[in-house]
């Protein structure tokens, strides 16, 4: 008995032939292959019953209807809601990302303080009855001081009832100096106020017009509510409209108008009161509308006995083809066919205002343009310009003043405009620069730091305001430099109202309501501006007796509630707005304003000499968003690497001007304006007029998450702003530039 | 994989009466030849022993289901079957293991003394937290399973793939293979693989031999089975 | 209990998108990441590892300005038949884990039986087919959003557009429920289609007569991308535009105008 090598091979043999006999190698063979396949770190989604809720969207002013696919109490996806008046189904890519705002990683999650220096992002977690007895406290501090004036609010909105109970907020307490974030809109309404005599919001019956003449905005790129948009577009297909696209870079709605014409870009002005021009040369405007609802076509009597050149007159005397030629870039003969080719049309439409309507832009070219609409008798009918009465809250009862904030009340306003001035945001910050104080800043749903041109300006008005609250849900570049942060509940979490801000062409008002519970610790603001005016007590309080923000809406929405909530929005019965009562001037006729038609005020200025050769122009792609809400992941991953490729924005540019110089594709440039500079790559693009160069809006946060940070140049931080004469609002369309190897 | 085990199983048995065959020849032999043919024996023992005794242990872990639950007592109290509580949404797609609100409509209040119904009663009817049931038929994620299309179309009984788990008086323990995370269940009870009854395995092969079996025309043009997008997602 | 597919006709989903009416704005492919689980990085400007089932191809006539135009190709998974079902993927696929389905025309991709080898992706001439390599990664919470109706992705395996074949599933569910035997057009509808806000996007069974797409397609102005190979797709694109067709393939001058067969 020997017990050897051999032996032990035996054992080894007897253990392999043992295991082959065995299920090990089988069933080993078959798990690995299976934990291959789920490494633990790969999410297996919670499967349940799914249902729908409904629900608007407020991701843009667009208010689209939208259907939030819950399986339990996840939301796995956002589609549009089917038989909407605005959308009916269709939903664009921001609003489909939506989910990604909710769950995301840039919201805030709980009341913060602000810790280190203005904007190092070191925040300490305080309770809500923390930061809300914080704010009140200061708040009380500034009133007792009799600085209440000194406080001023900014709304993202302009309309809807948290931007009122906001307003109101700031007027019980003393200050007059509400700011919303401007808009197209804020231009239009003056429009309306100059020439119709009347509050109004402009709505285009887009549907229906069979000749749209565009004036640079950005139909199909996110102006107006933008999925309906989109869906006209097919409609313009099906029934032939002309679409007539004036701008100088060939974009989405040049490229699916019939004609895209590049002109100088600001000089549009100049050219509708050309067209005006021939129209009426050759007599083929609309003479029943001029003749029985206008004033100030034909030279009349002014007050004070002058008599004054009619609208006639001055567009014969000063915008000939031949004029317009010369300033326009345009062949005369081109605007002579325009000009018929819009006077013949059936239902011509012209349309004012350049990109998405983010920028308020010339009130006197935006007169130059509605004149033109005057002309052919587009106005208040079918395919043509309609002005809707603004809802008023007639239900919000008169606010309770004290003594210290009709004091407050009767200061000098930061900006003072001879018209409503909440939307000459820019100026009130460089009224802060030139010394007004401003001792304490709230902010709901905006992001001045980055929309507003001139953005470094702007931070410097910020390190002046020595106190700084946002109620922003994210952290954006505001929030971030904020000293207090009181997060809000996002669109799906919470109860609001949605009025349809611009373009359609009925009043609509959407209802949000929370298809989520509150993800995280935040809070209405609205809940949280009663809150705090409960803690500042007295008058402020008794303007608020609602037991919540939702009672509020409730008091304010009484007789639409119950539509609100059965359909999820509320149209306005009238398809068109009442031709009686259109007009409310001083002749109860359409008014041609003349004095703001002149020369001098209707090219708009840019900003620059001629060191700078070529002109830089902002422009928005629906791919990116541009507002107070920035790209979520997905619609960041659907950016073309032509606009953004790793952390470089690239510049539109037209090859003979970029050979001109010298650049080929993907160059990097150094592109410098008056404002600043900024090192950016050239895109060769044939369809950009050879001169101008175009960056896109909606990069160069600093702010949000990893996803979009520090991606790209903000346009804004190259641009000033340029105040419009007559408003004040920016109209800042363009700067000179000039780019050299970097 | 079913078909090569079942072969597996039948040479292992082939084997051993070789084994044992060879080991009467070789009891004759003297020195070193019986030793080597003993240690050989006794790795095939530890091998064996491992594989089919040990192994299945290791391989599984054992859960409790976080409170006991009686089928057979509940299948008594309801008219529908099982489709009283394990019902169709009306979208057609299935519910699976009922959620609280379910059971709530009887479970309000305790009832009898059991002390798993107190327990079910106070921990979560009470507090309002999902049992976090273990569920022995779970299929992977890749996987798609129409209840609808085998139940209502197919007419397929519960038992064909659930077996007389309706008429059980308490929940079996769950075993969790600790390589997959999934349940005994899929693999089946028989650790080689052998089953006797249509529920005993839930393998990929199970599914297809009934598909095979009853289908007439194949969607796959690899295969010439049936389609993979039939069962996968 | 021999039933089912047995006597109704085979399908072949297929979809027609007008490249005239396409905005490219983008709709279809978030809608399709957003249906999908599509995962996404920090970065996804290198267009070759960013997965896109759904992507928008933009292209021009090639002109100086201002003659120039530029058209939106949406391109999903153009599910080849080739001959018989034997697409350019599914030839070279030695794991089966890419499969054509004669009863839906569409070709699977099974996510847990590949195993990256991309031979796939080499043969795809279309560049649909992407390839997961990184590790997906939610940021913390966002995984809450993901659908259990289709299943995530591992690093080191192949994915592309299914034509939302969850959702036949889901729809298919649903009809054996109710006892019906066939489904509506509308009850089956790919994500992107459905999303698209100018509807450039039709989809349906290019089999049935009463489904739009089957008469979409033939459309005068219909064509395919690059039809020469044979890869007999089931995606169809219309133009108006005679450069827009004849950007669909390498044509050589003796080619164009096409013949019409």
């Amino acid at each position: 008995m020997k017990i050897d090598r051999r032996s032990f091979l035996a054992l080894g043999v007897g253990v392999v032939a043992g295991n082959a006999l065995s299920p090990v190698p089988a069933i080993l063979t078959d798990d690995i292959a299976i934990w291959t396949q789920n490494w633990p770190w790969v999410p297996v989604p919670e499967i349940g019953g799914s249902a729908y809720a409904d629900t608007t969207c407020q991701l843009c002013p667009g208010g689209c209807g939208i259907s939030v696919r819950k399986v339990e109490e996840r939301g796995v996806k956002i589609e549009g809601k089917k038989d909407h008046p605005v959308n009916n189904g269709g939903i664009c890519a921001l609003g489909l990302s939506g989910l990604q705002l909710l769950y995301g990683p840039t919201r805030v999650k709980t009341p913060l303080k602000r810790a280190g220096k203005r904007g190092e992002g070191k925040w300490i977690k305080i309770s809500w009855d923390q930061a809300i007895s914080e704010v009140a406290g200061k708040l009380n501090d500034l009133r007792s001081q009799e600085k209440a004036h000194t406080v001023a609010g900014i709304s993202g909105s302009s309309s809807g009832t948290m931007t009122e109970i906001f307003r109101r907020f700031l007027t019980a307490y003393g200050s007059a100096n509400f700011f919303h974030t401007p808009s197209i809109q804020d231009t239009y309404r003056l429009v309306f106020e100059f020439m119709h005599g009347k509050k109004a919001d402009p709505g285009f019956d887009i549907e229906n017009a069979d000749f749209i003449l565009s004036f640079g905005s950005s139909l199909l790129e996110g102006w107006g509510p933008p999925v309906r948009m989109l869906k006209a577009s097919k409609k313009w297909k099906d029934t032939a409209t002309k679409i007539i696209q004036i701008e100088p870079r060939l974009s989405r709605t040049a490229l699916k108008a019939e004609r895209w014409i590049p002109v100088t870009p600001g000089t549009e002005a100049v050219l509708a009161l050309s067209l005006c021009h021939v129209i009426i040369k050759e007599g083929l405007y609309n003479k029943d509308f001029l003749a029985n609802s206008t004033f100030g076509f034909e030279d009349y009597k002014a007050k004070n006995g002058e008599i004054k050149k009619g609208f006639k007159q001055l567009v014969m005397d000063d915008y000939s083809p031949e004029a317009a030629s010369k300033i326009t870039g345009l062949d005369p003969a081109a605007i002579i066919l325009l000009a018929r080719e819009f006077a013949k049309a059936s239902a011509p439409l012209a349309i004012f205002g350049k990109g998405q309507g983010i920028l308020p832009g010339s009130l006197s070219e935006a007169m130059a343009i509605h004149a033109l609409n005057a002309l052919c008798g587009s106005i208040n009918r079918k395919g043509g310009i309609f002005a809707l009465d603004v809802l008023e809250n007639k239900e919000l009862s008169e606010v309770a003043l004290d003594g210290i904030a009709e004091a407050g009340l009767k200061q000098h306003k930061l900006v003072e405009t001879p018209h409503n001035s909440s939307g000459c945001l820019n100026q009130a910050f460089s009224a802060i620069l030139k010394g007004n104080s401003v001792n304490a800043l709230l902010v709901l749903e905006a992001n001045p730091l980055y929309t507003l041109s001139d953005s470094k300006s702007v931070k410097d008005a910020f390190d002046r305001i020595p106190f700084i609250a946002s109620f922003s849900s994210f952290m954006d570049e505001t929030a971030q430099y904020a000293d207090m942060i009181l997060p809000n509940h996002i669109y799906l979490e919470r109860i609001e109202d949605v009025p349809l801000s611009m373009g359609f062409p009925k009043t609509v008002i959407g209802l949000s309501k929370p298809v989520f519970k509150p993800q995280y610790s935040t809070k209405h603001a609205g809940d949280t501006i009663l809150l705090i005016s409960k803690e500042l007590g007295g008058s402020i309080a008794d303007s608020f007796p609602w037991k919540n923000y939702e009672a509020c809406l409730q008091h304010v929405l009484s007789d639409k509630m119950d539509v609100l909530k059965k359909k999820g929005f509320w149209t306005a019965t009238d398809s068109f707005p009442d031709f009686k009562n259109a007009f409310r001037t001083a002749s109860a006729k359409f008014e041609f304003q003349t004095d703001s038609l002149s020369s001098d005020l209707v090219n708009v200025k840019i900003e620059g000499d001629e060191t700078y050769p070529l002109v830089l122009i902002p422009y928005e792609t629906i791919r990116l968003s541009t507002g107070y809400i920035a790209n979520p992941p997905f619609l960041t991953k659907a950016v073309e690497d032509t606009i953004l490729k790793g952390k470089d924005s690239f510049i539109e540019i037209n090859p003979k001007t970029a050979q001109a110089s010298g650049f080929s594709e993907a160059d990097m440039v150094l592109l410098q304006t008056p404002k600043g500079q900024a090192r950016v790559r050239v895109h060769l693009e044939e369809g950009i007029m050879p001169g101008i160069i175009a960056l896109p809006r909606g990069l160069g946060h600093t702010a949000y998450d990893n996803y979009i940070a520090d991606k790209g140049i903000n346009v804004n931080q190259l641009i000033g702003p340029v105040n419009d004469p007559v408003s004040g609002l920016d109209t800042a369309w363009g700067i000179r530039a000039k780019l050299s190897k970097a | 994989m079913s078909k090569s085990d079942d072969k597996a199983q039948t040479v292992s048995e082939k084997a051993v009466e070789v084994s044992s065959s060879t080991r009467q020849s070789s009891s004759s032999d003297e020195g070193s030849g019986g030793i080597v043919v003993l240690f050989f024996f006794i790795g095939l023992a530890i091998s064996l022993i491992f594989g089919w005794m040990i192994f299945p242990k290791l391989l599984y872990s054992q859960k409790k289901q976080p409170i006991n639950f009686s089928h057979s007592l509940h299948n008594k109290l309801v008219s529908n079957g099982c489709e009283s509580c394990h019902f169709f949404r009306d979208d057609g797609s299935y519910s699976g293991v009922p959620k609280l609100a379910q059971c709530v409509g009887c479970h309000e209040e305790v009832q009898g003394d059991s002390p798993d119904e107190i327990e079910f009663v106070e921990k979560y009817v009470q507090k309002g937290i999902e049992v976090p049931w273990l569920v022995y038929a779970r299929q992977p994620d890749c996987v798609f399973f129409s209840h609808a299309a085998h139940v209502k179309t197919a007419k397929l009984d519960c038992k064909t793939c659930h077996g007389y788990i309706g008429e059980s008086e308490s929940l079996k323990t769950y075993y969790q293979n600790r390589i997959t995370g999934y349940s005994r269940d899929i693999w089946g009870e028989n650790i080689a693989g052998i089953k006797k009854n249509t529920w005993d395995r839930m393998k990929m092969d199970d599914c297809a031999e009934c598909h095979q079996k009853l289908k007439t025309s194949f969607g796959s043009v690899q295969t010439q089975k049936e389609g993979c997008f039939v069962c996968h997602k | 209990m021999k039933q089912e597919q047995g006597h109704s006709k085979a399908k072949k989903f297929g979809m027609v998108i007008d490249l005239d009416l396409c905005t490219g704005c983008g709709s279809c492919m978030v809608a399709c990441m957003a249906e999908n689980n599509v995962p996404f990085k920090e970065d996804e400007t290198d267009k070759l590892k960013s997965i896109t089932w759904m992507r928008i191809f933009k292209f021009s006539n090639g002109k100086t300005y201002p003659e120039t135009d530029v058209c939106y190709l949406p391109r999903p998974c153009q599910h080849c038949e080739g001959h018989g079902g034997h697409s350019p993927c599914v030839s070279v696929c030695p794991a089966t884990a890419t499969d054509y389905d004669a009863h839906t025309g569409i070709v699977s991709q099974i996510y847990t039986r590949c195993f990256g080898c991309r031979y796939c992706m080499g043969s795809c001439p279309y560049k649909a087919r992407y390839f997961n390599w990184f590790d997906p990664v939610w940021p913390d919470g966002m995984e809450q959003y993901l659908s259990p109706d289709v299943s995530p992705r591992m690093r080191g395996v192949v994915e592309k557009c299914s034509f939302c074949y969850h959702r036949y599933q889901i729809a298919k569910d649903k009809a054996h429920y109710e006892g019906q035997t066939e489904i509506e057009e509308d009850a089956y509808q790919t994500a992107c289609a459905q999303a698209c806000p100018v509807k450039a996007i039709t989809f349906g069974d290019l089999n049935n007569h009463s489904h739009a797409v089957s008469k979409l397609k033939n459309q005068p102005n219909a064509f395919r991308l690059l039809e020469r190979l044979g890869t007999n797709t089931k995606v169809y694109y219309v133009s108006g535009r005679e450069w827009v067709r004849r950007a669909g393939d390498n044509y050589l001058k003796a080619e164009w105008p096409k013949k019409t067969s």
